[in-house]
């Protein structure tokens, strides 16, 4: 309680006051960030898990058994069935290839349907599912068939009274599993449609929704039974692109809560180290009193842990109060339901500044016990007590441990921590090497030119450490506010608003300069692909079986026909990672180039030979390449591609994809028209959830970079206490000398205004450097080094110096000569 | 080692100091501050340390008060030989049993006078700290004061307060380095009056360095330390 009682007296006199409030801005920081991220997470999640309609789904060659359902039901979890299955319909004049899927009461149970009661009508959320004895339909399946709502269409046995155009589907567009127009109907009307005899394709899905743990365990439970029949589909399997960019934001989140735990932590090391000097004659006098180096270590380590608990619990507050603002500004973009606020993040925050407080702060403090009680009679004692490297050493370390386990990737961890650690020498040494050469110069340049650069000079070693504390602030904020800008730029330059939105398939050979015509007359250029459908057979010569895999993706991926391809030039979208890329120029032969997570999933590499089969003809080729793709670019890409000649004797179709602008619905019209065995694949409504999750990521990062901005602002003002004494007692000399107290406030203005430039220009340079360094490793975009920073550094340095640096100081220029003689200095 | 004969004469020393040598690494090789002392102070009693700035008194208290150790010699306290004992073992002696009087008066800044007043007692534990630091001050007549911080009080009043904080643990030794230096020559005639008073209230053994001959003669015992030796008599 001792030590409870010496820190409120601490708190009192005014001491610890900024190490506190570095505290409780680093938990601040952590918590609200912390609570943020697991719930825009938890969002993110109910995105992705909108693109599956559900949790989590089982898929199911035979019609889901009743038990299934009631077993989850039992369980408390939501359910809703669905099939889907090709077929035809039939109206009076005409017939049409369709996908049909039938869906139960409660469908979808994540994400929305859309549906439109006429054509061009408002986009409105249904009430429910299609009654039984109606159907939705699709817009574009109305121009093809010629229909008006309110007619019927027939599908097998049953009639249906087509009701409401179906807009908006969230299961919709996966891949190329469904391309025909869809005819949504009730699940109970499935019978009645007498098409599912035996062998009929029919996918039939138990959609599952709930506590996450429920219906982890429930979908498990089924699989270890049912074995291979079953598959379980995850949310995050659904759509390449869209997982891709909601694991971008993820880690950008992570990135933010890391400079600010970072930056406040700098904060904490200034200030504690500034109060462990002042500290150093008091514990003499404790130590003179009898009290033992144990007894010293207690009372601070107890001081630590009341002010974690303190500050932690004030920080915590506020952390969660920041996080409702944050979810308030943002909550427009969300769009979805929230998951409820949970404990952990109060645990996470806590924890994470115990460990920045025992790491940043203690091993400072624990020097005090050494404190020699001889100081009390000779006061040049123990002056360098809290010299040496240790506390910093020490905050390296848990900064790197916290890096770690925010970053949860070593090679990311490894990159920015060397970039913190780069940046921390290099702001060093050209610090150093320019106050050191301004000091020489002010010396020969005799004493008015001196006094002009006083508090520069004067304090070579206190202006160094200003320069760094003061940097390392700064460029946190320029790696977040610019930088960060420059990176999300970027990578919404990956997703460019006329990233293509059609995809047109089944393209026969003869009918490619058809459609390269009619989208040629409409002002579209665009690349056709050439795509063979096969299956994978054998593996280096040995028949290859889903029953040798054990993930159902791996299972799905060798059930399935592949779309296969060939190209001569590399996309600009791949990289080559393994092995080398043809040279088409020079017969190249029968060769193969593999995605990366694909061979990974079959468990390929180079130099293995796989063989396709199709419509009777067979190619073996080596895998001569593996190549990472950005699925995200929304391109056309393909698992596996082939030299130009390998597949040369399989039949082909041909594929391509543009942007149309979501009015122009007469050219699709146009193309299907003339066209009428060509398949469009609108994906603009995967695109509209995949840019709205980005804008929602960028929005809350933008907010999370003011919690660094708060605690950049501490290391400044951190800074500036640690000389302030020192300013005080020189303001009060020199005005004592007869200075005026213009010229004292000029020499401070120069002074920070040289600090600032000096900080703010290596700090712009060293955040582009290290944005360049995070954008090639960890988020594998392009981003210029742009020199232009230092210049907008040193400008953004000299102001914030001048504004922060002026407000914190005012107060030491203000001493009157008076202190002098009272205090004898 | 002469000088020191009628400090030892009583049979129980509480403090004593046999051959005692301090030497200094420097630039310009080992400097010695003095060498082969010799010292013995009885309980109860008084005794002054004369020397000008520099000559090492201040060094030689310390080494008394077993704040440091010598190079050479021993320092024999309550019977314990400080020269054996690390210094935790040290502050172990050292607490609740020496009081210390300081030049610079070293009060903790962000204390009131009674907290600073309170905290040896705090330190070794002592519940009734609040109620004895009240009446410490009381006696050194600062009993409108106690709230004040130590910026808030005269020089002679902080040395008040320093002497309320040396008697509270009613020790049996109290040091007191140049307890007058900071001070007028009124205010410093006043604390030492205050000095020796409580000192004989306490039945304390007091071991005073100073540079000052009239503060020197109020003790029952003076010694000159001068180039490294102790004398009886001023040069």
């Amino acid at each position: 309680m001792l030590a409870l009682r010496l820190l409120y007296r601490d708190w009192r006199g005014g001491e610890l006051r900024l190490l506190a409030l570095a505290v409780v801005i680093a938990v601040a920081a952590v918590t609200g960030v912390a609570w943020l991220a697991d719930r825009v997470a938890g969002a993110t999640e109910t995105r992705a898990a909108d693109l599956l309609a559900a949790d989590r789904a089982l898929e199911y060659p035979e019609p889901i058994p009743m038990a299934w359902q009631e077993d989850a039901e039992a369980a408390g979890l939501e359910t809703a069935l669905t099939a889907v299955f090709p077929t035809v319909v039939v109206t009076e004049n005409s017939n049409r290839l369709i996908s049909a899927k039938a869906v139960s009461d409660g469908y979808p149970l994540r994400g929305t349907l859309r549906t439109q009661s006429a054509l061009g009508a408002p986009e409105a959320e249904p009430p429910g599912v299609p009654e039984p004895g109606t159907a939705w339909v699709e817009s574009r399946l109305l121009g093809l068939l010629d229909l008006e709502l309110g007619e019927t269409l027939s599908m097998g046995a049953l009639e249906l009274t087509v009701t409401q155009i179906l807009s908006f589907e969230p299961d919709r567009g996966q891949g190329f599993g469904s391309l025909a127009p869809r005819v949504m109907f009730n699940h109970a009307d499935l019978d009645a449609t007498e098409l599912l005899g035996p062998g009929s394709r029919v996918r039939h899905k138990l959609l599952l929704a709930g506590a996450q743990d429920d219906v982890v365990a429930f979908t498990e439970a089924i699989a270890r039974y049912e074995g291979n029949a079953v598959e379980v589909e995850i949310p995050s399997e659904q759509g390449e692109g869209a997982s891709a960019i909601i694991e971008q934001a993820k880690r950008f989140l992570g990135l933010a809560a890391l400079l600010t735990v970072i930056v406040a932590g700098v904060a904490v090391l200034l200030t504690v180290r500034h109060y462990a000097e002042r500290q150093i004659t008091g514990v003499a006098v404790m130590r003179a009193m009898g009290a033992t180096r144990q007894r010293v270590l207690q009372i601070f380590v107890g001081k630590l842990l009341w002010l974690g608990l303190f500050a932690g619990a004030v920080g915590a507050a506020l952390g969660f109060l920041l996080h409702l603002a944050m979810l308030g500004l943002v909550a427009d973009l969300l769009g979805v339901e929230l998951p409820g606020a949970g404990w952990q993040p109060l645990a996470t925050g806590w924890l994470t500044a115990a460990a920045a407080l025992l790491g940043f702060a203690l091993p400072t403090l624990m020097r005090l016990r050494d404190a020699p009680p001889m100081r009390v009679l000779r006061a040049d004692l123990g002056s360098g007590l809290l010299r040496g490297g240790m506390p910093l050493l020490m905050a390296a370390l848990v900064i790197l441990a916290l890096m770690a386990w925010q970053a949860g990737d070593l090679r990311v961890t490894a990159s920015v921590f060397g970039a913190v650690a780069g940046t921390l020498a290099l702001l060093t040494a050209i610090a150093a090497s320019i106050v050191y050469g301004a000091r020489a110069w002010a010396r020969r340049g005799g004493q008015s030119r001196l006094l002009w650069l006083t508090g520069f000079t004067r304090r070579p070693l206190t202006a160094v450490i200003q320069i760094v504390a003061v940097g390392v602030g700064l460029m946190s904020l320029f790696l977040l506010a610019v930088v960060r800008n420059d990176l999300l730029s970027a990578w919404q330059a990956e997703i460019p608003p006329d990233a293509p939105n059609q995809f047109l398939i089944n393209i026969q050979s003869d009918e490619v300069d058809g459609v390269r015509q009619t989208l040629a007359d409409a002002g579209i250029e665009t690349v056709f692909y050439p795509m063979v459908r096969a299956r994978l057979t054998q593996l280096n010569g040995e028949p290859i079986s889903a029953e040798d895999y054990d993930s159902p993706q791996a299972r799905r991926l060798t059930r399935r026909e592949f779309n296969l391809s060939w190209a001569d030039q590399l996309q600009p979208d791949n990289d080559i990672v393994a092995g080398r890329w043809w040279d088409a120029v020079q017969d190249p032969g029968k060769q193969l180039s593999v995605e990366t997570e694909f061979a990974e999933e079959i468990g390929v590499g180079l130099g293995d030979r796989l063989t396709f089969v199709s419509a009777g003809s067979q190619v073996t080729a080596e895998i001569t390449s593996l190549r990472d793709v950005r699925w995200e670019s929304f391109n056309v890409n393909f698992f596996v591609l082939g030299a130009p000649g390998t597949f040369d004797d399989m039949p082909r179709t041909w594929l391509t994809s543009f942007y149309l602008p979501e009015s122009d619905t007469a050219l699709l019209n146009e193309l299907i028209r003339q066209f009428p065995s060509v398949t469009p694949i609108d994906v603009t409504s995967v695109l509209r959830i995949v840019r709205s999750i980005i804008e929602q990521g960028s929005s809350v990062v933008e907010l999370m970079a003011l919690l660094t901005l708060a605690a950049g602002v501490l290391v400044l003002l951190a800074a500036l206490q640690i000389t302030g004494e020192q300013r005080r007692f020189e303001s009060a000399l020199l005005r004592a000398l007869g200075a005026s107290g213009a010229r004292i406030r000029r020499m401070a203005r120069l002074e920070f205004w040289l600090i600032g430039a000096i900080a703010g220009g290596i700090a712009g340079i060293a955040a582009t450097g290290a944005g360049v360094v995070v954008a090639e490793v960890l988020f594998n975009l392009d981003y210029p080094f742009r020199p232009v920073t230092l210049v907008i550094g040193a400008g953004v340095g000299v102001v914030t110096v001048w504004i922060a640096g002026g407000l914190g100081a005012r107060r030491y220029y203000r001493t009157s000569p008076m202190r002098l003689l009272r205090e004898g200095g | 080692m002469p000088a020191n004969k009628d400090a030892t004469s009583t049979a129980s020393p509480i403090l004593e100091a046999r051959a005692l040598a301090m030497r200094f690494k420097a630039p310009e090789g080992e400097i010695s501050l003095f060498e082969n002392l010799d010292l013995s102070i009885d309980a109860g009693d008084s005794l002054a340390i004369l020397g000008t700035s520099g000559s090492g008194k201040s060094t030689l208290l310390g080494l008394l008060a077993g704040l440091d150790l010598p190079s050479d010699g021993e320092v024999i306290m309550a019977g314990h030989d400080l020269t054996q004992m690390d210094e935790d073992a040290r502050a172990g002696l050292r607490a609740g049993r020496v009081g210390f009087v300081f030049q610079a008066f070293h009060l903790l800044p962000g204390l009131t006078a009674l907290e600073n007043v309170m905290l040896p007692a705090e330190l070794a534990g002592d519940g009734a700290a609040s109620d004895k630091a009240r009446v410490a001050l009381e006696r050194v007549g600062l009993k409108a004061r106690m709230a004040h911080y130590p910026a808030q009080l005269s020089g002679g009043e902080q040395q008040r307060v320093a002497l309320a904080r040396a008697f509270i643990s009613e020790p049996q030794i109290l040091f007191a380095d140049e307890p007058t230096g900071n001070l007028d020559h009124r205010t410093g005639e006043q604390i030492i009056d205050l000095l020796f008073a409580l000192n004989r209230d306490h039945g304390t053994t007091l071991v005073l360095v100073t540079h000052d001959q009239a503060v020197a003669a109020r003790c029952a015992h003076v010694r000159y330390l001068r180039e490294g030796a102790l004398a009886l008599e001023a040069a």
